[in-house]
């Protein structure tokens, strides 16, 4: 079974059949994993035995009769979210060894699907960046174009064929961005959708927890595994009395698709007509366009970056080297902070974790903080007023095509890729990236941006549109 | 109103991480560069609008006081100083 | 003196739940360290807060006990600062919105004046675990950290600067005591922790409308310590003051030892905590009518119990005041009654003598080893003339320090009455012959002169003849 060319539904469904035992499935794909590994760098750690082990007890399941809605589906996690049985890296050197004590709750839930746990993904400095390129272990390649980021390593998992799913956390874009780079599909949820329990967060307010896949389809087929409540994470309670899913079905008149004229203007002219084609196919597929005015991208996209520092400078201070991580010899209480968080953050989480200190202190909370929370307010707003109009909204997913492994840029330069992805997340509404083009060899995909809970009319309408990426 | 410099030497202070000259200086060209970019974020009307405090909208998200046993045999296998029970860290001088 | 003292208090106090505050470890002592821990309260990488709701109901007792403003909307912020005993580098408190807000109690003024004192907030928050600097053993040149407390319920209480002296502060942390313990908020013993203080005190001319400098006051383990501490520091203003010198904001600790305050070195600058909101935590909304519903579903306080006492079992009023002060010794007094109904009796023993040793022993009444059933068996036993009152005071303090039941340390201490006619008889018969003078005034109609027969008597057979059978004996001799 090649599983770029099988869905989620007919890889489990083999697997319910006896086509192919979990086991066998598994074994394979550990074996594609390590020598993918090698080139593209995509995993931290690899389960090797734990995921055979994993695969045997799904095995027994379905002999028992059960039948595991994911069976033997190979899951990557990507190594910001904990899973207690690989070491949890968070993308600090300081955390290669650490055990958590805590299991992510969607990691969890898939598991108790039948999913198998491949291994970790690789990611930036303590989950901070959308290409890896911060990353302690190196920068993930990406499989499409050696030479170029990945944006996020499950991403490059799913374009390879090693793993059907990936589950990934999302504050600026990560995910986003990783799926229009590597020409494959990821939803980041609504608020609240889906338990954040067991995700390391650097920016608590803007991170959630999604999945990226093949197709809309695939994601479909695990969204309402994910979905709802739990008590672990507050923000979940809103969807403790269930959830009201906004559903339309794809093709018709009855959904419109907002086009933001205006925004469109900030990328490169090969990339702006992949987004004009784009438009002409939904016309031509029986949609509504309606065109939008979204005038707060750049003002989205520095308040979050301001909230994202604040609360990475508070995130961040847990990791003082006493309870876990790791620690230095010192002599002093100050000297063994200064040693310790020195080796447990690298170059990007000391930026933003001293920036956000910046950013908070008497002087500036005002001007900066507030007024990025006012903005906050803004731009949420600006959406809501796009969706009173609107089904869904059509954004690209990035400014650029992937960046290039060498050669340094600002960091400003890298932020600034999050231009279309971090006022979504400050919107609080789900998107879904789906390919919608290639320039020059390479993916590009684009964003399906809906109101609250409309997660499944997002992904039938982006498998309608039809996936380019395989 | 302080300096750019007066705060990064307290930010740098706040987050305690042990930085070098060199970096602090490098840190301190990236705080300009980064304060230029926010520009228009200040210039920005943003009029009467309240500030968003929570991106979600839950609210009296509350659990039952019943208490669970603690958890610390498997929480203390990830110390990296832990002996009789206690966590270690070097002395401090009242 | 004449300066004007202006001191206000900040208390902490710790919640009675059975949970933490945003974790389902157990909220009790427990000698073994850390052993009350888990992945929240440590703040592991993933771990996320969950409000208590019992927290969140007793801080809202205690904001309507207090007579405050509560806020319909608040929630929870950060505040960021690093030491060891603070697991996630933050600690989780209200900064912006306290949840109560403008309240008061009142007190008696030094003329013995109601006087109301204000109270600026009422506040939810997480407690810090604990830190111990021992020398040499198993953690060498390290010091150890206990997180069993860290992420404990407290609510913090801030008096508006209105205390005039060190007594109305005593006063004030006194009402503020029976307050929690009858909103059932915390039992607040301070040489436990449970209730904390720290005070700010300045001096200034009178009729000054700005404050002077103030100091504050730290590590005060009880309402003694807290008023002598403040004795301390106005005499030490004020001597600065005298000469002329300019008193210096600092914080001093009170050394119960040295019985001084001392200026604390390594203590953190006055800092930027950097609050915001805590994203990880849902706001509180609470409506007015839940608050009203708080308000009414108060507890009984102290004064409204006095008046009970006074009314249900024909109390004076000043038996009743004085048991009800403390909550402990209240329900101690009503736990007796209910398997011995003489409420007076009861009382003047409560009052007497067991809170005298509770005093010396610096316990609250539920913490004495002895117990209401205790006191009931003694009490029993002067009813019954088994022991005399006079012995029963003997076998109290006894029974009290050593944890044994009354009956047995009769038994033990050989202090049965006397009662035995034949074994008093002859201690009587030789009285009277050591004692003819007075017996004959007796006879030439002296009434007093029997008392002192009968202190002889008692005297000798130390303390245990039965003082009413030795009278009449006595007579019966005296008149044959
Ligand atoms: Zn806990």
């Amino acid at each position: 079974m090649e599983l770029r060319k099988t869905t989620v539904r007919q890889a489990a469904d083999a697997v319910w059949k006896g086509e192919i035992t979990a086991h066998q499935l598994i074994e394979k794909t550990l074996k594609n994993c390590s020598v993918l590994n090698e080139g593209l760098n995509i995993f931290t750690y690899l389960a090797g035995i734990d995921a055979v082990e994993q695969a045997k007890a799904v095995d027994q399941k379905i002999k028992n009769g059960e039948k595991p809605p994911l069976a033997g589906i190979p899951v990557a996690v990507k190594d910001d979210l904990c899973y207690g049985v690989l070491p949890t890296g968070l993308g600090s050197p300081a955390f290669s060894e650490f055990i958590s004590p805590v299991t992510a709750a969607a990691v969890e839930r898939l598991m108790e699907a039948g999913a198998v746990v491949i291994g970790k993904t690789n990611l930036d400095d303590m989950g901070q960046g959308s290409t890896t390129l911060s990353s302690p272990n190196g920068p993930t390649v990406n499989p499409w174009l050696a030479g170029r980021t990945a944006g996020s390593a499950g991403a490059a998992a799913v374009a390879t064929g090693v793993c059907m799913l990936a589950v990934e956390s999302d504050s600026g874009g990560a995910l986003r961005q990783g799926a229009s780079h590597c020409g494959v599909a990821g939803l980041r949820p609504t608020t609240g959708r889906v338990s954040r329990h067991g995700l390391n967060a650097h920016c608590s307010s803007f991170a959630r927890v999604g999945i990226t896949a093949f197709s809309g389809e695939d994601i479909s087929e695990v969204l309402d595994l994910i979905s709802g409540f739990d008590e672990r994470d507050a923000a979940t309670a809103v969807c403790r009395e269930g959830i009201s899913e906004i559903i339309k079905a794809p093709g018709s008149k009855d959904i419109t698709i907002g086009y933001p004229v205006t925004a469109f203007d900030y990328l490169e002219p090969e990339l702006r007509e992949i987004f004009e084609q784009a438009r002409e196919r939904f016309a031509e597929g029986g949609y509504r366009i309606e065109e939008v005015d979204l005038g707060l991208l750049r003002e989205g996209l520095l308040a979050y970056y301001v909230i994202a520092m604040a609360e990475a400078f508070s995130n961040h201070a847990r990791f003082d080297g006493i309870r876990f991580g790791k620690t230095a010899e010192a002599d002093s209480l100050e000297e063994m902070y200064e040693q310790s968080r020195a080796e447990i953050l690298g170059r990007e989480a000391r930026r933003r974790s001293i920036f956000g200190a910046f950013l908070l202190s008497k002087d500036n909370y005002g001007r900066y903080y507030r007024q990025a929370l006012k903005i906050w307010e803004m731009v949420r707003q600006e959406f809501e007023t796009v969706f009173e109009r609107c089904d869904l909204l059509m954004l690209p997913a990035a400014r650029s095509l992937p960046r290039s492994l060498e050669g340094e840029s600002g960091f400003l330069e890298g932020w600034s890729e999050d231009l279309y992805c971090a006022p979504v997340s400050l919107s609080g509404m789900p998107a879904l990236t789906i390919p919608a083009g290639q320039v020059d060899q390479l993916p590009v995909g684009m964003q399906l941006v809906g109101p609250p809970f409309s997660e499944k009319m997002l992904l039938a309408v982006g498998s309608a549109s039809g996936s380019t990426g395989k | 109103m302080e300096t750019s410099a007066a705060g990064l030497e307290k930010a740098i202070k706040a987050i305690k991480i042990g930085l070098s000259l060199p970096e602090q200086d490098h840190l301190h060209r990236e705080l300009e560069e980064l304060l230029g970019w926010l520009e228009p974020l200040l210039a920005f009307n943003t009029g009467e609008t309240e500030p968003l405090l929570f991106g979600h909208e839950a609210v009296n998200v509350l659990r039952e006081d019943h208490p669970q046993e603690g958890r610390l045999a498997e929480l203390q296998e990830a110390a990296p100083n832990f002996a009789g029970g206690f966590y270690l860290v070097p002395k401090i001088m009242d | 003196m004449k300066y004007e003292v202006v001191i206000g208090l900040e208390v902490h106090v710790e919640m009675l739940t059975g949970s933490k505050l945003f974790c389902s470890c157990p909220n009790r002592f427990v000698a073994e360290p850390n052993v009350n821990t888990c992945p929240v309260c440590l703040g592991f990488p993933g771990a996320l807060p969950q409000l208590n709701r019992e927290a969140l109901q007793q801080a809202l007792r205690a904001a309507v006990a207090l007579n405050c403003k509560v806020a319909l909307y608040s929630y929870f912020d950060r505040k960021n600062y690093f030491y060891p005993d603070m697991p996630k580098g933050y600690q989780i408190s209200q900064h912006y919105i306290p949840l109560g807000s403008n309240g008061f109690l009142d007190i008696e003024d030094e003329k013995g004046e109601l006087k109301q004192v204000g109270i600026g907030r009422v506040h939810i928050e997480e407690d810090a675990g604990k830190l111990l600097h021992e020398a040499g053993g198993a953690s060498g040149g390290s010091s150890m950290v206990d997180y069993n407390r860290a992420g404990g319920p407290l609510i913090e209480i801030v008096s508006e600067p209105d205390l005039r002296s060190s007594g109305e502060a005593r006063r004030y942390l006194e009402k503020l005591k029976s307050i929690m313990q009858y909103a059932g908020v915390s039992d607040c013993k301070m040489e436990e922790g449970s209730l904390r203080c720290d005070a700010n005190v300045s001096l200034r001319i009178p009729g000054d409308q700005s404050f002077g400098i103030k100091t504050e006051l730290k590590n005060m383990n009880s309402f003694r310590a807290v008023e002598k501490s403040l004795d301390h520091d106005i005499k030490r203003q004020a001597r600065i003051l005298d000469s002329g010198e300019k008193v210096v904001t600092q914080t001093l600790r009170w050394d119960e030892d040295r019985q001084e305050t001392i200026v604390m070195r390594g203590k953190l600058e006055a800092g930027d905590y950097r609050c915001f909101a805590d994203p990880e935590l849902a706001p509180i909304e609470l409506t007015a009518e839940e608050v009203e519903l708080a308000r009414q579903n108060l507890p009984e306080m102290a004064a409204e119990r006095a008046r009970r006492f006074v009314e249900q079992y024909g109390l004076p009023e000043y038996d009743a005041g004085v048991l009800t002060a403390s909550r402990c010794l209240a329900d101690y007094f009503e736990s007796c009654l209910e398997h011995f109904n003489k409420p007076k009796e009861v009382s003047n023993w409560v009052m007497g003598e067991f809170s005298a040793h509770l005093n010396n022993a610096g316990l609250e009444a539920d913490q004495a080893s002895f117990t209401p059933e205790d006191m009931v068996e003694l009490l029993k036993m002067i009813d019954e003339q088994v022991i005399s009152g006079k012995i029963a005071k003997e076998v109290l303090e006894k029974a009290f320090v050593s944890g044994k039941k009354p009956r047995l340390v009769v038994e033990e201490e050989g202090l049965l009455q006397i009662s035995d006619q034949s074994e008093l008889e002859a201690i009587i018969d030789r009285v009277i012959s050591e004692n003819p003078d007075t017996v004959e005034s007796y006879r030439g109609g002296k009434g007093k002169a029997l008392g002192h027969l009968v202190g002889q008597v008692m005297k000798a057979t130390r303390g245990k003849a039965n003082p009413q059978l030795v009278n009449e004996l006595l007579v019966k001799k005296i008149n044959s």
